[in-house]
């Protein structure tokens, strides 16, 4: 009741409550009407004082107070109790409106804790603190079929087991740490600190993927087909290093320059063996990114490379393992433990990587090349060698949503209930590795080293949601060189992947 | 012919180029003075008068950003980071934390400015319902059964700290006062208290707005501004017998404006309070003027009142908070919410 209203309740009551006799002697019709306006007078102090205690009650809850509030015993005339109930609520209103002004101001520092398809997040009401914790789990199935020599294996695998924790500290820190439990090994893989004062310039120190391979740089989570194709094998997997890097012309191109320790192509590496390092830079651009021809807004072109020195020893000789698709190795140089007859790292090792994609609705292309030139030794002779791939993939998303570089978002997630089934994705690609003739016979055994990978692959994704997905790949590699009687068998992998993320 | 009209073109080029050169050489620059709760109405005059002074001086457009609050919130804020250039806080405990804690300004800000930093002063005063219904005429009755007290928040209002202490004051000033039975009275006193805003102006805003309480313990500028606002018909200022002299202090956040390179205006702008433009407008704003000159132009407005100083009684700023509005100090033991 407003106070206004209650100061003329007062009046009534006041002027009722002591004229009544004055008026019974004074008009018989009066008095009926004026004992009837008294009575309703009374029910409606009667209700206010209800009101108060339910007023009261509620405040109680709120404040945590026990008894204070309650103290309903207003002595003295209906004036003054009318007066005590009607400041009795001024005072609740007030502590009431005190009590969410303080929630409101408390609600605006706290931080805020949210769980959802990207994991969970604590974040700090100014965004100056935050942190996520996020992961992804592979559960994959490796088949081959024909395979009569038993080159390869039929497993079961957990591919990769991933936590990740990142965030951001102080407004301008964020930080990276994700390790990998899967093969049943426990590696770090990346751990490092970006230091963001503008979008343009960023620092980024520790370990993580030096910017070289379009596909290497995708998440292990968003791949389009189960293993990554053969140009990934010419490329650096996670190094150590400092590198400077931004975005520019709001996002149309970054660029990124960094200093690594060096590692051999397709490898990781946490400490470095020489006291050279290797450098590596890419620049990639969005060209038609802000402009009105939506049909190439998607376009991404862009060239890396790396200009470094590596050198190994009989015992770590710096040089990579190639594997196919199905995660075989078909081509390693030759390493029997001795001096003469290791083949090691022993000079420049540079790469140069062109590399560009393509999205345009359900529609995707994605394709690279890299060419790697080595310089190696085996004994007393050395050569460098350029070994080089490419490869292209192409996908079409049948449902219709988005096909991305960053995995496809299904517009309808996987509910029995309503009858929704995902997001359905088909792929295909082709792609070649082939290794510098000059590597054979003397770096490279030819009986058990292939010399040229010639893959080609289909691949059904099913994305039940934005973090259950699932794939299943056929992938062929035939090989030229690499089998004791001449070419190593063909190897025919069924791939299967179960992944959970967030 | 094309000689004159050769000169008048260079004449014309030349004034162009002088207003258009004096246009790109008049900066701006803002400034942040952090406040305590009440005085939203002196600043805002205050900043117009230093803002035309200041770009009549300097050719420089200053533009003044205020933040009100409880002094010991608004103190806390700086300490937390908030880069005020100026603090023009309720009183020197709250700016000496901002030392203590922070290390913003030096452990001498006090002595930068004339008479302690304190540009004006105030007192406590009773602020009571038209015709004083309950009969209030001296701090005495404030703690009496049936008497509904509103004053702030001792822990986060500056004002509530120093009507704490007048009431305290008075106490001990009594026959037969000492600390024992000054502590009864005051915990008598916020026996009636009904709500405790966290700032003066929320007190305002209880008492006069919202119509609770019979009795607003306020600075002497917020009673004389709510009747002179609302009107003499709607309340009364009671002057008690004695009450306590509040010197609200002002400084520069030296840390903030040497990185800000605001120190020459942010200076500039506290020195100006004392010039006879700001003392009159402290004294239009009811802020007691500390220029001999113009307190004698605006004498009429303030009432006499027997006045002591926290030094006086309570040995100063420092040993007054710990005894009294520390954690667990006496305003911790005589006023627990819910008792």
């Amino acid at each position: 009741m407003r106070p206004s209203r209650l100061l003329a309740l007062v009046t009534a009551v006041t002027s009722l409550g002591v004229g009544m006799p004055r008026v019974v002697m004074a008009e018989g019709k009066t008095l009926r009407r004026a004992l009837a306006e008294k009575r309703a007078l009374e029910n409606k102090v009667e209700i206010l004082d209800r009101k108060v205690r339910e007023l009261e009650q509620r405040v109680e809850q709120s404040l945590g107070t026990t008894g204070e509030v309650r103290n309903a015993v207003v002595p003295g005339p209906r004036t003054e109790q009318v007066e005590a109930l009607d400041q009795k609520v001024r005072v609740l209103e007030r502590r009431w409106e005190l009590d969410q002004e303080q929630a409101a101001a408390k609600a605006k520092e706290a931080p805020t804790f949210t769980a959802g398809k990207d994991g969970f997040s604590l974040k700090a009401a100014d965004d100056s603190f935050r942190l996520r914790i996020g992961g992804y789990v592979q559960a994959d199935g490796r088949f081959f079929a024909d395979d009569k020599e038993r080159a390869t294996t039929d497993t079961f695998l957990l591919r990769r087991v991933r936590p990740i924790l990142e965030g951001t500290v102080g407004k301008y820190f964020d930080f990276r740490i994700m390790t990998d439990f899967g093969g049943g090994t426990a590696v770090v893989q990346d751990a490092y600190l970006d230091a963001h004062p503008w979008s343009w310039a960023r620092l980024r120190v520790g370990k993580y993927k030096p910017p070289v391979g379009l596909e290497r740089l995708q998440s292990g989570a968003e791949l389009l087909f189960v293993e990554r194709g053969l140009p990934t094998n010419l490329v650096p997997n996670r190094d150590v290093g400092v590198q400077i890097h931004g975005e520019l012309a709001g996002g149309a191109a970054t660029y990124a320059f960094g200093a690594f320790n060096g590692v051999a192509d397709g490898a990781s590496g946490d400490l470095d063996n020489s006291d050279s390092k290797e450098f590596a830079g890419r620049l990639f651009a969005h060209p038609f990114k802000h402009t009105s021809i939506e049909v190439l807004q998607g376009l991404g072109i862009g060239l890396a490379g790396t200009y470094g020195d590596q050198r190994g020893s009989t015992s770590a000789t710096a040089l990579p393992t190639f594997r196919s698709q199905g995660q075989a190795a078909f081509f390693s140089y030759r390493s029997d433990g001795t001096a003469a007859g290791t083949t090691i790292a022993n000079g420049s090792h540079s790469r140069f990587a062109p590399q560009g994609y393509y999205y345009y609705g359900p529609f995707g292309l994605l394709g690279e090349y890299v060419k790697s030139y080595q310089h190696v030794q085996r004994g007393t002779t050395a050569a460098t060698l350029e070994n080089d791939a490419w490869q292209i993939a192409a996908s079409y998303v049948l449902t219709g949503e988005n096909a991305s570089y960053r995995s496809v978002s299904p517009a309808q997630p996987f509910d029995l209930a309503k009858g929704t089934w995902g997001a359905f994705e088909v792929a295909a690609r082709y792609g070649e590795l082939d290794v510098d003739k000059v590597a054979f016979p003397i770096f490279a055994d030819p009986t058990k080293a292939a010399r040229i990978a010639e893959s080609w692959g289909l691949g059904l994704n099913w994305y039940l949601n934005r973090n259950v997905k699932f794939q299943l790949n056929y992938e062929q590699t035939d090989f030229t060189g690499g089998g004791p009687k001449g070419e190593r068998p063909k190897e025919r992998a069924i791939l299967s992947r179960f992944q959970v993320a967030f | 012919m094309i000689v004159q009209v050769l000169i008048r073109a260079a004449a014309l080029l030349a004034v162009v180029l002088s207003l258009s050169t004096s246009a790109w050489a008049q900066k701006s620059v803002t400034l942040l003075n952090v406040s305590y709760d009440p005085t939203r109405e002196l600043y805002q005059e205050f900043n117009t008068a230093f803002a035309k002074y200041w770009q009549g001086k300097t050719s420089e457009v200053v533009t003044i950003n205020q933040s009100h609050g409880g002094s010991g919130k608004q103190a806390r804020a700086v300490i937390d980071g908030l880069d005020a250039d100026v603090v023009t806080l309720a009183l020197a405990y709250d700016i000496d934390e901002i030392y203590q804690k922070a290390k913003r300004i030096p452990a001498d800000w006090q002595k930068r400015l004339p008479q302690n930093s304190a540009p004006y002063t105030s007192t406590i005063v009773l602020l009571v319902r038209k015709g004083n219904p309950k009969g209030i005429k001296d701090w005495d009755d404030l703690g009496k059964p049936g008497v509904s007290v509103i004053t702030p928040n001792p822990k986060t209002s500056g004002g509530a700290r120093w009507n704490y202490l007048a009431a305290w004051g008075y106490a001990l000033r009594q026959p037969g006062g000492g600390e024992a039975k000054a502590k009864d009275f005051v915990a008598s006193i916020y026996k009636n208290v009904p709500v405790l805003d966290s700032g003066a102006r929320g007190s305002t805003t209880t008492f006069v707005e919202r119509g609770i309480g019979d009795v607003f313990i306020s600075w002497e500028n917020e009673a004389l501004l709510a009747v002179k606002e609302l009107g003499k018909d709607k309340f009364e200022i009671i002057i008690p017998s004695v009450s306590i002299l509040a010197e609200p202090p002002v400084t520069v956040i030296d840390k903030v404006v040497d990185k800000r390179g605001t120190r020459a205006v942010a200076q500039a702008y506290l020195e100006y309070l004392y010039t006879e433009e700001g003392q009159k407008i402290a004294a239009k704003n009811y802020y007691r003027p500390r220029l001999a000159a113009v307190a004698a132009q605006y004498a009429e407005q303030f009432p006499k009142v027997n006045l002591f100083t926290i030094d006086e009684v309570f040995g100063g700023w420092e040993k007054a908070q710990k005894t009294h509005f520390a954690d667990g100090g006496t305003f911790d033991q005589i006023y627990q919410p819910g008792q």
